[in-house]
């Protein structure tokens, strides 16, 4: 079959210029590419964040044109500026940031841009974009408004709006980035619908792995360079070199791995759960009954008052808006001991981020007492500014708000408020930049020059720098790539680890929870569910789930065998656990 | 603060002012404007007020959502009332020394108010009714003679379309990076204007920075879609003008009449 994409020997080099024009220095950004796509095929491209993956992307809808090679999209070479619409109408693409990519204040007018774009006649726009709208199964909200939709339905109206104009292929550039769990899904299911109903060839750029199993071809990208292609079993099962790329494997898949270089006879690549339960149920049939599994019973820490730095009794909070009312918090009785390394679960609008709100003042409760230190913070001359510099509060997307000349400047702005003089704001904001291994030849570069990863540690710095006695980080690995995901957690647990910081950590990542943090909150329609160890918690399989929300997959995994009859024990929640109880089970 | 300004919110509801082709309801919203300006006295502002409220009405907007737009302003009328209420000359009806309110100064202060509320009201309706785009597309249109003298007429009506699509969006933002930054202990209610506007600074900084990030990215978005400029561009929404628009003219000009007529007369 006539591929429908083909690179030929693509490089694409970088300028970066200094002030009066002259090259400073040429970065290869993509380098000696070659790629074939067929028509229908679902393809992936993986790579850590600058590994030049977005830069090829842009190459196939002409947004960039090579600096050597060619691009052939449906048979147009995309140098030929006559062919840069045609190119983009054959080859449509979806950005990462759902917002900034909606042009019309109306779903259906958005999605009647690109058919507006290239010339449809009226009648035609209106059946192109009922038919767009039907397929990303977002009909029913075509009169919204876009800031009225969640993330992920945002996306699926990105993707309807390129369907508009039929296209041969889309490409989806780290679509799922900036959205929680439920969107991510939606945005996926999307995506493998249109490429298998419809038969349009999809390009999937991410790092997410889970996203990728489904795919007929993955590309692995590492410093502009193709490194790895094949099928997603072919590219899994070669573990350690996907990690020397920064990019890590499905949890199922390490499992797998780890539990074949412990001497089990297993497959390679296993891509899910049901594949390893089956390779495992060949290796030992279930023993009949279950056992009763071990008890790991933990040893509840006493729960004194003295312990606590924030004691939260009987908080809610409600909002009203044109007569009707919202409880975002309802009723919430809790507390944080000195110490704690508390994750926060919930999804999108359960009322997390109100909660971890009300705990340093930034939203005032309506019912109930926070206390701090023991002190009511709703008491008149309760010093608000002063609270707000003890309970350090990271919001998402923290390198949103870095703002000085400086890093080192931007890091003393917290300090500073709190009234310390300049040495002193210096002495703090170069404890709290190590604190934050960032590297000190950069202490003087400006914020806005620095990579994400970078710029997000030189934030959480910020707030590091007034020494509070809790540190609240509100998802603080939103839109990281694996490595920069691992590097922010493990800076994290080292805080809470080696200094005793008390830390609570708000996500929507499971693994991510289980793996770190001591105690988990669950919190659903404004209202802690459950509170305990991430094993106590997660032993609530079915509970979670239909509050829409997964446990890790490895727990989900111990689970199923612990139904079929093994005697593992089902409550643990990390890789390694998990690795432990198979092999004493099958071991 | 800034989530109070409605101006430029579209109110989705079905009705006959809804579905009105937006270049009838700019001329009617000019028209209007005129007219407040023009009607000096009470009869011309009751026959004004009847006006409104039957658009209000008709449009189906609840009442309350027109006011909220006033609670932003609220301050800077009652200045602007205040001083039309002493400093206008005239004869006396209260003196205490000085200072003095006269009746024309009542009368001038009350006219004002009136007309600055008329103003926002009457904007208000034509942007609760009117999607941006209908919006810009009757800019489009109805400008669209322009062109010959080489006004980007296409270019500012996507402009003003793309500005008020991300007004809420930037008002989230701003809304985010002020609690952020109070997170670290800034405060913006300083006092005297220097240290105000120093304060600005943490919030401003990073809010202008996004706003370029959002252009850039949203720049890309639209190229890829296809999108270089008005020429050969098709319309979703092609403007007709239907009977109800017909009749909306003819409603506009004959209550503009009536206005004038009264002008003259009183």
């Amino acid at each position: 079959m006539k591929p429908v994409i083909q690179t030929k020997d693509l490089v694409y080099e970088y300028y970066r210029r200094d002030e009066e024009g002259n090259v400073e220095s040429i970065d290869t950004a993509v380098d000696h590419v070659n790629l074939d796509v067929e028509p229908g095929q679902f393809i992936s491209i993986l790579g850590h964040n600058g590994s030049g993956k977005s830069t090829l992307a842009k190459h196939i809808n002409a947004l960039l044109i090579p600096t050597e090679g060619t691009v052939i999209v449906d048979g147009k070479d995309t140098k030929d500026p006559a062919n840069e619409l045609p190119v983009r109408k054959e080859a449509g693409m979806v950005f990462q940031n759902p917002d900034n990519q909606i042009i019309a204040s109306v779903v259906e007018e958005d999605v009647g841009f690109g058919p507006e774009n290239i010339g449809v006649p009226t009648d035609e726009i209106w059946e192109r974009a009922e038919k767009a709208l039907k397929g990303v199964g977002m009909w029913e909200y075509r009169k919204k408004s876009p800031n009225r939709l969640s993330g992920g339905q945002k996306q699926r109206v990105a993707i309807a709006g390129v369907m508009a104009m039929e296209p041969k292929c889309i490409i989806l550039d780290e679509p799922t980035a900036m959205l929680d769990p439920d969107g991510r899904r939606e945005v996926i299911d999307t995506a493998r619908e249109l490429n298998k109903k419809k038969g349009v060839t999809i390009i999937l750029i991410t790092h997410y792995m889970e996203e990728v199993v489904y795919s007929d071809r993955v590309f692995v990208m590492d410093h502009g360079r193709v490194v790895m292609q094949g099928t997603p079993r072919e590219i899994f099962s070669q573990v350690n070199t996907l990690k020397s790329y920064h990019l890590t494997v499905p949890q199922v898949t390490d499992l797998a791995f780890r539990l074949k270089e412990d001497g089990m006879d297993l497959p390679d690549g296993v891509l899910t759960r049901p594949e390893l339960e089956d390779s495992l149920s060949r290796i030992k049939a279930p023993s009949g009954a279950p056992e009763m599994t071990p008890s790991h019973e933990e040893k509840k820490a006493e729960k004194s008052p003295e312990d606590a730095v924030l004691i939260l009794d009987h908080v809610s909070v409600t909002y009203k808006e044109g007569g009707t009312e919202t409880h975002a918090l309802n009723d919430v009785s809790l507390q944080i001991n000195k110490g704690d390394f508390i994750g926060i679960i919930g999804h999108t609008g359960s009322g997390k981020s109100t909660l971890i709100q009300t705990l340093n003042g930034l939203i005032p409760v309506t019912g109930g007492h926070v206390y701090f230190n023991g002190r009511d913070i709703s008491e008149k001359d309760f010093d608000k500014k002063a609270l707000r510099t003890s309970v350090g509060m990271v919001f998402q997307y923290p390198e949103h708000q870095l703002f000085e000349t400086t890093v080192l400047n931007d890091v003393k702005f917290g300090p500073k408020n709190m009234g310390l003089d300049d040495k002193e704001a210096g002495l703090r904001a170069y404890e709290a930049l190590k604190k934050v291994h960032f590297p000190e030849d950069s202490f003087d570069a400006s914020p806005f020059e620095l990579s994400g990863g970078q710029k997000r540690r030189a934030a959480i710095a910020g707030v590091i720098a007034m020494r509070p006695q809790v540190i609240i980080l509100d998802e603080p690995t939103a839109g990281l790539d694996p490595a920069g995901r691992d590097e922010i957690l493990g800076l994290i647990k080292e805080m809470h680890d080696k200094s005793g910081e008390t830390v609570i950590l708000v996500s929507h990542s499971m693994e991510d929870v289980a793996e770190y943090v001591d105690r988990t909150i669950v919190i659903d329609s404004g209202h802690p569910v459950f509170d305990g160890t991430p094993r106590e918690v997660f032993s609530h399989v079915s509970e979670l789930e239909s509050l829409g929300l997964a446990v890790p997959s490895v727990t989900y995994l111990l689970h199923d065998l612990h139904k079929k009859g093994y005697p593992v024990d089902e409550h643990a929640v990390t890789v390694e656990e998990a690795r432990e109880e198979i092999l004493r089970v099958f071991g | 603060m800034l989530k109070d300004i409605t101006l430029g919110q579209y109110y989705q509801v079905d009705s006959v002012i809804h579905r009105l082709d937006p270049r009838v309801k700019l001329v009617a919203t000019l028209f209007f404007i005129i007219s407040i300006f023009v009607a000096d006295d009470p009869i011309g502002f009751i026959f004004l007020t009847v006006c409104l409220f039957a658009i209000i009405a008709l449009s189906k907007v609840p009442f309350s959502f027109m006011v909220r737009g006033l609670k932003s302003i609220i301050i800077l009328l009652l200045i602007c009332g205040l001083f039309n209420l002493f400093l206008t000359p005239g004869d006396a009806i209260v003196k205490w020394g000085k200072v003095q309110i006269t009746i024309q100064g009542v009368r001038a202060a009350i006219l004002m108010l009136v007309r600055m509320i008329y103003l926002i009201i009457g904007t208000s309706i034509m942007t609760l009714t009117t999607t941006p785009n209908q919006l810009t597309d009757g800019l489009e249109t109805g400008l669209r003679a322009l062109n010959y003298i080489h006004v980007p007429v296409h270019e500012i009506a996507m402009m003003m379309s793309i500005a008020l699509r991300f007004i809420p969006i930037l008002n989230d933002e701003t809304d985010k990076i002020m609690k952020a930054q109070m997170a670290r202990g800034a405060s913006f209610d300083g006092k005297g204007i220097v240290n105000k506007a120093k304060a600005m600074v943490p919030l401003l900084v990073p809010l202008f920075v996004s706003a370029f990030r959002r252009a850039n990215d949203l720049a890309l978005a639209m190229e890829a879609r296809c999108y270089h400029g008005g020429e050969g561009r098709t319309s979703m929404k092609p403007l007709h003008y239907r009977r109800r628009d017909v009749m909306g003219y003819f409603y506009i000009f004959g209550a503009f009449a009536v206005v004038i007529v009264l002008h003259i007369i009183f």
